[in-house]
């Protein structure tokens, strides 16, 4: 997936504490490779291999470089550099840009953008910010929520009450994500991050009451911007044909990431909020390698089987 | 109608004996029908609907449970149950 160079500084702005020198208007440039170059080796002439479609970085070894050559020759080796169409320019350290570099930045239509940071801090901060860009997302319907650090994310069909189980769990103290319609993101570390769509983000409907804004309520502790997703509850109508062990849970693929899934059958009368608060608490024990089930089920066959059996598969 | 009332002895066939897996296969099987459904062994008595009864009636591999069911449809019931024990609960 390819961006512009503008996504890439609408982001950077303020996290890279970016600013612009000059070419604002170029900076709808594609950026096709997303990532960076530090282009030292391209200054010295060699242009055999040369990472031309990345962001170019000019730092203190660049510059030192540069400073080394005749007024000639610096601008002819900018200039070869220039030529190879290049999709922007930022210099580290709050350098100076150089006039040679301005002239050839508004010649070629290449933005020249300016950090404080050092080279090596913005280029990993860049790097980060880049990966999360272009990480591959999606829309989906459901309703995440943060429970005690564990993220959720309720399911189930319209009108299972979704959104009731998320005010509750809002009353009980915890916080928000998104309501029914839920953004995903998958991480460079393989994880979900669940948050809300910009416009509709902290508002909730609920049936026989409409729109209601969950922070003016309920205060900002009650929302979050984004969380990791730990598991997925799917709210069903009783089948009676649930889970009664939680032996083998199963599992649900999210843009190829296996996340647990429970299901949980709906009944009037029964407290859902406090069942996926309960469900939230025994994955956060099973992360930390504390599976009550299975733990159970080894106890008892140990007992049956008089101790012939230790860690059956 | 009157109710009906079935006793089998069942005999515990599979290596594990009755488990949080068997155990989750009877609940299942007996939560279907309306008649109550019992499991007794050495005077211990509990219903074959609940997980934790079943997990603690100490059903060792070779040892052999009362099963009675009590109602409209024990007989269906009992037939359920006994298809479980003679297949090992599936397991093996």
């Amino acid at each position: 997936m390819a961006i512009t160079v503008q996504e890439m500084w609408n982001e950077g702005v303020g996290k890279l504490s970016l600013s612009i020198i000059s070419g604002e208007q170029y900076l709808n440039n594609r950026l096709p490779e997303i990532a960076m170059n530090r282009p030292g080796l391209a200054l010295t002439g060699f242009f055999k291999y040369f990472a031309n479609q990345r962001l170019q970085i000019f730092g203190l070894a660049e510059f030192t470089y540069l400073k080394s050559l005749s007024d000639q020759e610096k601008r002819h080796r900018l200039e070869a550099l220039f030529e190879q169409q290049i999709p922007g320019i930022v210099v580290t350290r709050n350098r100076k840009v150089p006039a040679e570099i301005l002239n050839l930045a508004e010649r070629f239509k290449v933005p020249v953008m300016r950090t404080p940071m050092v080279t090596m801090d913005f280029v990993n901060e860049c790097t980060v910010l880049l990966k999360k860009l272009t990480a591959p997302r999606e829309r989906i319907q459901g309703t995440a929520m943060e429970v005690m650090g564990i993220g959720v994310l309720l399911r189930g069909d319209p009108g299972i009450g979704k959104s009731e189980t998320a005010l509750s769990l809002i009353e009980r103290g915890y916080s928000l994500i998104s309501d029914d319609v839920t953004e995903i993101r998958r991480t460079s570390r393989g994880r979900i991050v669940c948050w809300a769509n910009e416009v509709t983000r902290y508002h909730m409907e609920i049936r026989g009451l409409g729109i209601i804004h969950v922070p003016s309520l309920f205060g900002v502790s009650s929302i979050r911007r984004d969380t990791e997703l730990d598991i997925v509850v799917d709210l069903k109508k009783s089948s009676g044909n649930e889970d009664r062990t939680g032996i083998s849970p199963e599992q649900v693929t999210l843009m190829g990431v296996e996340i647990p899934c429970i299901t949980l059958p709906v009944r009037s009368g029964r407290d859902m909020a406090n069942i996926v608060e309960v469900a939230a608490l025994n994955q956060k024990l099973k992360e930390l390698g504390h599976d009550a089930a299975k733990e159970l089920d080894d106890k008892v066959i140990n007992r049956l089987t008089r101790g012939r059996v230790i860690g059956h598969g | 109608m009157a109710d009906e009332e079935i006793v089998k002895n069942l005999k515990v066939q599979n290596q594990y004996g009755i488990h949080a897996r068997p155990a989750a296969l009877l609940v299942k099987a007996a939560g279907k029908y309306e008649c109550d459904v019992f499991i007794e062994k050495d005077g211990n008595k509990v219903s074959c609907k609940s997980i934790m009864g079943l997990m603690t009636i100490e059903g060792y591999p070779g040892s052999t449970m009362r099963v009675t069911t009590l109602g409209v449809d024990a007989s269906e019931a009992m037939a359920e149950i006994e298809e479980l024990f003679v297949n090992k609960f599936y397991e093996d």
